[in-house]
């Protein structure tokens, strides 16, 4: 502005003096003035325009949902987003991990690119990788500070872990059977005498319908997870309670538990298959009764619930007082294979698939399972489904 | 949590430099008060740590635990010997002279803290390859759970200037009592069923009693908060009586230590 000014004045005190041209010179000022014009206008708008592209750039940074730090030269922290909030200004186990973002931010000023792995027991338990970034050239000492990144990996390292167990686990589980009806055989060929064969023959059987077992349940358990669009008819809950119930009542009998069914909402329904729905249950109550002790008692319990949003669900729940779960297996029950403790599972006669196929029946009705589990008190299996509306109810039988 | 850290960085001064006495004693106070924070992360994430090796018998995870004391002992020392720093060059008055005071009660706290984790570890260490029955993990389970949620009320109170969480902390600690109990008679009971050697009964009777005693520690930490925000004297039994008396006493001039 003040340079047009300047201008403007020197232009008028030529043209003072120069009263001959003054005609002329007038109309060259008047254009002077409004180029500097068009000039200051286009700067006002280079100057709006980095604006809004520096609020877009932050809006970005504030919606990564990962942890994002930036520190200056002399790693002052000048920037971080919503996520990374939880671990600047911290307590406990965030509070350590403020501690490696900021000796990162060092590394980072030095140039160097590094990052660091932390566990923390919290709860809740979890891994999170923090990075470093050098900003700038800080090679030529032109750094201009550092980016941290914290991103929490639990589900990958989660993920990995089922992968690597999964293989592990269903070699296991086909070989130890295969191995001994090979070992079976071999002793049969060696042997005449009915009075050894015919054990060994018994044992043979065993194993092979162990085999059998385990890939029925396989099988069964990949034509749920195909997503095989279950039959969708109203099912009365406390139809299914009593149906697993049914069926667990001799073994359970057997081992002195007690299979108590509570009686629940009256005609609280969802809508689905109800042969996968009673096996669910059915698999979550041959747990319960197999992982409880004599005398102990198994309780089914079905209950509305309504959620935060508004939806309405059903929720049927198994619960023991047997040897409970590890917190740490807690997550994990629900693969395929995975046992808490092999040796005794595998005197139990599991095969490890039972609550990925009640996860997965959870999963085709749009609903999921979860546990609560102490041990040594018992734990508590619930079954949430999608809760049948008003008019799909009037159907159910 | 483990990670390697080294003792430098962080606000870690070794000594006083003349650019740390021109910083504003308030500042000064503030690196102490996030040194402490730390110090207490360190001993809440190391409680978990503890318990989770116990009951997986992580061998390497304990010798992991016993070595990342020595991050606490020092930063512990750096810390008290700042605290004493402020203390002599700054002679502060009333609340900020608390807060000094409190600051070095609790690093002595937090520093025993994890000692009783480091002997946490070192008993798992001792009883490697038992197996313990299922009731008996679920007590030592929730013992870590309620000590290591005590140490973080108690944190939370000195953060928050919250004199009302302290005061809950000696109620909350009663529940950790009572589950130390339960445990103990765990232990005998499940002697008595054969099905725990005696050896290793000792051995987790003592680790039960150092999760007791972080209880402790948390509880003394509130004290110390609540001393920090109001003014009030712990011991509320024993020691405000006490000190009540005195204040009823004749005046005597007591020198200053
Ligand atoms: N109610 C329960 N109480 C204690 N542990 C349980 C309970 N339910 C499941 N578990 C644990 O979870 C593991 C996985 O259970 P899952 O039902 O998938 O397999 P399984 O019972 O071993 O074999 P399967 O059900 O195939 O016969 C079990 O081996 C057991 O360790
Ligand atoms: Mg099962």
């Amino acid at each position: 502005m003040a340079v047009a000014i300047v201008a403007v004045g020197v232009v008028l005190l030529v043209a003072v003096v120069g009263l001959l041209v003054l005609d002329r010179r007038r109309r060259a000022a008047t254009d002077q003035c409004a180029d500097l014009e068009t000039e200051l206008e286009r700067m006002r708008a280079r100057a709006v325009a980095s604006a809004t592209h520096a609020t877009a750039l932050r809006e970005a940074l504030d919606a990564i949902p990962l942890g994002v730090i930036i520190g200056d030269r002399t790693g002052t922290v000048i920037y971080r987003n919503p996520a990374a909030a939880l671990f600047l200004d911290a307590r406990h186990g965030e509070a350590l991990v403020e501690v490696a973002i900021r000796e990162l931010i060092g590394d980072a000023i030095q140039g160097e690119r590094t990052s660091r792995s932390l566990e923390l027991f919290g709860p809740p338990r979890r891994v999170l990788e923090v990075q470093a970034v050098p900003l700038g050239d800080a090679g030529t000492g032109a750094g201009t500070g550092g980016l941290i990144v914290v991103e929490d990996v639990s589900d990958r390292r989660r993920l990995e872990a089922i992968r690597r167990d999964f293989v592990a686990n269903i070699s296991h589980e086909l070989k130890t059977p295969v191995g001994a009806l090979g070992l079976l055989a071999e002793t049969l060929l060696g042997e005449d005498d009915p009075e050894v064969t015919h054990p060994l023959a018994e044992r043979m059987v065993a194993e092979a319908f162990r085999v059998n077992r385990t890939i029925d349940d396989l099988l069964e358990l990949s034509r749920i997870e195909a997503g095989e669009a279950p039959v969708r008819q109203p099912v009365l809950v406390q139809q299914v309670l009593d149906g697993a119930a049914d069926r667990i009542r001799p073994a359970a009998t057997l081992r002195s538990i007690e299979v108590v069914v509570e009686p629940g909402p009256l005609g609280l329904t969802v809508m689905g298959d109800r042969r996968q729905l009673v096996s669910a249950m059915f698999n979550l109550l041959d747990n319960a009764v197999k992982y409880s002790e004599p005398d102990h008692v198994v309780t089914l319990r079905s209950s509305a619930v309504c959620a935060e949003d508004g939806s309405a669900w059903a929720e049927l729940a198994v619960v023991d007082q047997g040897m409970g779960i590890p917190a740490r297996d807690l997550e994990r029950v629900f693969e395929r294979f995975y046992r808490v403790d092999r040796a005794r599972s595998r005197g139990t006669g599991g095969t490890g698939l039972g609550l990925a196929i009640v996860r997965h029946v959870a999963g085709n009705h749009h609903g999921d399972v979860s546990v609560e589990s102490q041990e040594g008190s018992g734990s508590t299996f619930r079954l949430r489904l999608p809760a049948a509306l008003a008019n799909e109810e009037a159907q159910a039988g | 949590m483990t990670t390697a850290a080294d003792g430098e960085d962080m606000g870690m001064q070794p000594a006083m430099t003349d650019t740390d006495i021109r910083k504003s004693f308030h500042q000064q106070l503030d690196d102490i008060k996030h040194d402490i924070v730390r110090m207490a992360a360190i001993v809440t994430e190391a409680v978990p740590q503890g318990t989770a090796v116990l009951l997986d018998g992580d061998l390497h995870g304990a010798q992991e635990l016993i070595e990342a004391d020595d991050l606490l002992d020092t930063l512990a020392l750096d810390t008290e010997e700042r605290c004493y720093q402020l203390l002599a060059l700054q002679q502060p008055m009333a609340s900020d002279l608390r807060s000094i005071v409190t600051a070095l009660r609790m690093v002595s706290e937090i520093e025993r803290s994890g000692d009783l984790v480091v002997n946490i570890a070192k008993g798992a260490r001792r009883i490697y390859g038992t197996t313990f029955p299922p009731r008996m993990r679920g007590l030592i389970t929730q013992m870590g759970e309620e000590s290591a949620k005590l140490f973080r009320i108690a944190i939370d109170a000195y953060v928050e200037h919250d004199d009302g969480k302290a005061a809950a902390l000696p109620d909350l600690d009663d529940r950790l009592d009572a589950l130390h109990k339960d445990y103990i008679q765990e232990i005998f009971e499940t002697h008595g069923r054969e099905e725990l050697e005696i050896r290793a009964g000792v051995q987790l009777a003592l680790i039960g009693r150092y999760y007791e005693r972080i209880g402790d520690h948390a509880v003394n930490i509130g004290e110390r908060v609540r001393y920090m925000v109001t003014g009030w004297l712990p011991e509320h039994t024993g020691a405000a009586r006490e000190a009540a008396r005195r204040q009823t006493d004749p005046p005597h001039i007591e020198p200053a230590d």
